[in-house]
């Protein structure tokens, strides 16, 4: 599986761009996101599709996954956006919706993943611990520290350092901490820095932070089950 | 057979030099052998310390090239018969210094004193490389400060990667007043942040100064605060279980005066 072309027609820093490409097992995965205006969308799928980049594209028959999340699509919206992807001739639609099949098995791989890590000490300034599936730390995550997972992080410590999950980009990643106090989180592309001021209220259990509707949210552990079910 | 303690910090100036040579005269104190390493070339101080800068003339560079032999570059200090001091090169950069050289000069020490303490240069390149190389264990000094504590948190990471595992923690010029108004660290911030034993906290003080300048190791001074953290740290390194100081200031005049009048 990997990435056939992330497509950046008008590169904007800091911005994610509304729509992502991915491979999957005998076709392609068209992600589109749900909240970037109708009408940039448009524009930047006909350029993806039908500009500069639609050479990328040219080959054999190649079926098409089209999910477009939780937007909200008139009927207009629904024929012009499918029309562009129509209008491309080796491109055969097999799906087209809010939750498509193959994106469903993009995300559930995160299940099967091979490695899980368990790192026991502290990760101390200067130091990087990365997992290519969920990573575990029985200890600290000092400041300066780093740890990074393509999964989920679980700290049994205090998270002082810098936290990063969902490396490759997923989204429904989390990072839990028994003492969540972090420099920095970072879920998929995400990026977040706590509240400014005041000191961290003493705590006693277990938090973790997630991608709500809102950006970075903070949670206690036990609602992870009723957010992420598994 | 000795062994070989190196003294380190990451960041520069929170008292690398001074803990070695009050570590190091205590203990000589105490009725042990002590040889003290230098590993700071081109930037030597732990001779202008102690005072033995005008008795040097070969030093460890001189010793790992085969210009001299080990014993000629040692220098005994006169005032306490069981130190000795091995000075670093003024002259030479730190690259003149291979880790497998200090390592061999090291060992050789280990055999004929029952401490080496290696003082080590601040940052982590090449100078702690090559200050490491040797040591057996190894003692990280801190200052109640942010920076210092980050960046003896990385040189924890990087003896470990050493193979120094469980070095020892020296937190040094705390100053009581400030902790207690929550200006500066306080000890068990520190701690819970490196994780690692405390050995040690030494107060701040300025006879370390004027001691410094003087050529004469503060432990000498018996009415100094941070002499006695010295001799308690050497103390414990020796397996003795010293308590903590008490970080309180000694009461002053007025605060006596007003006890007296509160009594009545």
């Amino acid at each position: 599986m990997s990435t056939v072309a992330s497509s950046r027609l008008h590169p904007r820093p800091g911005d994610k761009p509304p729509v992502f490409v991915k491979g999957v097992n005998d076709g392609l995965l068209f992600l589109l996101d749900e909240e970037c205006p109708m009408d940039a969308l448009l524009e930047h799928l006909t350029q993806l599709l039908h500009g500069d980049t639609a050479s990328v594209f040219d080959g054999p028959v190649v079926p098409v996954s089209i999910d477009y999340g939780n937007r909200e699509l008139s009927a207009e919206d629904a024929r012009r956006l499918l029309g562009l992807f129509m209008r491309v001739e080796n491109f055969l639609i097999r799906e087209w919706g809010a939750h498509t099949a193959a994106r469903r098995a993009l995300l559930n791989t995160r299940g099967a993943m091979t490695g899980q890590t368990i790192h026991k000490g502290t990760v101390r300034s200067g130091q990087r611990v990365v997992s290519d599936g969920d990573l575990v730390v029985i200890g600290d995550v000092n400041p300066g520290g780093e740890v990074a997972a393509v999964g989920d992080v679980y700290i049994f410590g205090r998270l002082a350092g810098i936290a990063h999950a969902g490396i490759d980009g997923d989204e429904r990643a989390i990072i839990a901490a028994a003492e969540l106090r972090p420099l920095q989180l970072r879920i998929a592309r995400t990026v977040s820095r706590p509240p400014e001021g005041e000191g961290w209220p003493p705590r006693t259990f277990m938090e973790f932070a997630y991608l709500g509707p809102d950006g970075m949210a903070v949670e206690r552990l036990q609602y992870l089950s009723a957010l992420r079910p598994r | 057979m000795g062994s070989a303690i190196v003294i380190t910090s990451g960041k520069g100036g929170v008292g690398k030099t001074t803990s070695t040579a009050n570590i190091g005269t205590a203990l000589a104190l105490l009725g042990k052998s002590v040889c003290l390493v230098d590993a700071d070339i081109g930037l030597r101080n732990l001779d202008v310390v102690m005072g033995l800068e005008n008795r040097i003339i070969f030093d460890i560079v001189d010793v790992a090239n085969g210009t001299c032999r080990l014993e000629q570059a040692l220098i005994r200090d006169k005032r306490f018969d069981r130190l000795t001091l091995l000075p670093a090169s003024q002259t030479k950069d730190k690259y003149a210094l291979s880790p497998d050289a200090v390592k061999r000069i090291v060992e050789e020490l280990k055999q004929s004193f029952d401490f080496v303490i290696i003082d080590c240069p601040a940052g982590i390149e090449h100078g702690f490389k090559v200050a490491v190389a040797g040591a057996d264990q190894a003692i990280v000094v801190t200052t109640p400060e942010h920076t210092a504590v980050r960046d003896a948190d990385r040189v924890i990471g990087l003896l470990e990667g050493a193979n120094l595992r469980n070095p020892k923690l020296i937190i040094n010029r705390i100053r009581p007043k400030m902790v207690r108004t929550g200006d500066m660290l306080d000890i068990d911030e520190v701690v819970s942040v490196l994780a690692i034993d405390l050995l040690g906290i030494v107060p701040d003080d300025e006879t370390i100064i004027s001691q410094a300048n003087k050529g004469e190791p503060t432990v000498v001074r018996p009415d100094s605060r941070a002499a006695l953290s010295y001799r308690n740290i050497a103390r414990r390194m020796l397996g003795d279980p010293v308590p903590l100081e008490l970080l309180d200031e000694p009461p002053t005049f007025w605060d006596r005066v007003r006890r007296v009048f509160s009594r009545g």
